[in-house]
């Protein structure tokens, strides 16, 4: 019992990361959107699949998809957002933990303890991702308002 | 000791991996997502009909099949870890990878085929 309410609180807080720094967001951000992404490569796969069976099967799997109405494009900029900022964000982490870049020299644990790898470029380099991806997503969100004819 | 050395090292090569794919799959999803924007000219609607989705998967089947490898092996590795980190399957981890394997396998005949099939 003490085990399964351990594990089910472990669970939560890691995926909580309130009171925790930039660094536990993006981990946190990464891996929502990462399984966002998992659950649509699936269904597109499915989606894709289904030009393989001919014209008749792409048109039902295009209108049983356009009958959701404006959710289908909501759910296309939710996907939208989630590639761009675990695109962004990895290429950020390539660069950190392949290459080394931004990582900031090692220096000798003195309390309080402040991370060199969240060193102010650490931190730049998380905010401007932050806004370059924002921009885009409202961008990806006019465009397919603009598919819908919304705008 | 000499087991655990072992599954370090296979962690180490599925690190590895996930690296790989995430920097070839910046560079085919771009053009993947380039092919369906507006730079293209082409409205949103156009781009998913039936002549123009086939003639993409025709004409692209290289970057489109390069697609369909990273993201499969990057997704589902992706999913592995987070299903260990979080389940701590001590004695059956094999399980959860043998899971792994078996949804690669499966995604990826299913995008195969598409990829071959489509013609």
């Amino acid at each position: 019992m003490a085990k399964t309410s351990r594990f089910k609180s472990g669970l939560i807080s890691s995926l909580i990361p309130f009171g925790f720094n930039v660094e536990r967001w993006g981990y946190v951000i990464h891996r929502v959107t990462g399984v966002i992404l998992i659950g649509y490569l699936a269904a597109h796969l499915f989606e894709t699949f289904q030009l393989s069976m001919g014209p008749g099967a792409w048109a039902n799997t295009m209108s049983a998809l356009h009958s959701l109405g404006p959710l289908e494009m909501v759910g296309l900029w939710l996907v939208a957002g989630s590639a761009l900022y675990h695109g962004a964000n990895g290429i950020r982490l390539v660069l950190n933990e392949v290459f080394g870049i931004l990582m900031g020299k090692p220096i000798m644990p003195v309390y309080p303890y402040s991370p060199t790898s969240l060193g102010r470029n650490q931190k730049l380099a998380v905010w401007t991702i932050t806004a370059v991806v924002l921009v885009l997503w409202l961008w990806a969100g006019l465009y397919l308002l603009a598919g819908l004819g919304v705008i | 000791m000499a087991s655990k050395e072992f599954s370090l090292m296979r962690e180490s090569w599925s690190m590895l991996l996930t690296y790989i794919t995430a920097l070839i799959l910046v560079f085919v999803l771009t053009i993947h997502l380039l092919l369906e924007s507006p730079l293209t000219g082409v409205p949103l609607e156009a781009t998913l009909t039936f002549g123009y989705a086939t003639g993409n998967l025709m004409y692209y089947k290289v970057v489109f099949g390069l697609l369909l490898f990273a993201a499969v092996i990057h997704g589902i590795n992706g999913l592995r870890v987070i299903a260990i980190e979080w389940l701590h399957p001590r004695k059956k981890a094999w399980l959860v990878n043998l899971l792994a394997v078996v949804l690669i396998g499966f995604f990826l005949a299913l995008g195969s085929y598409t990829l071959i099939a489509v013609t």
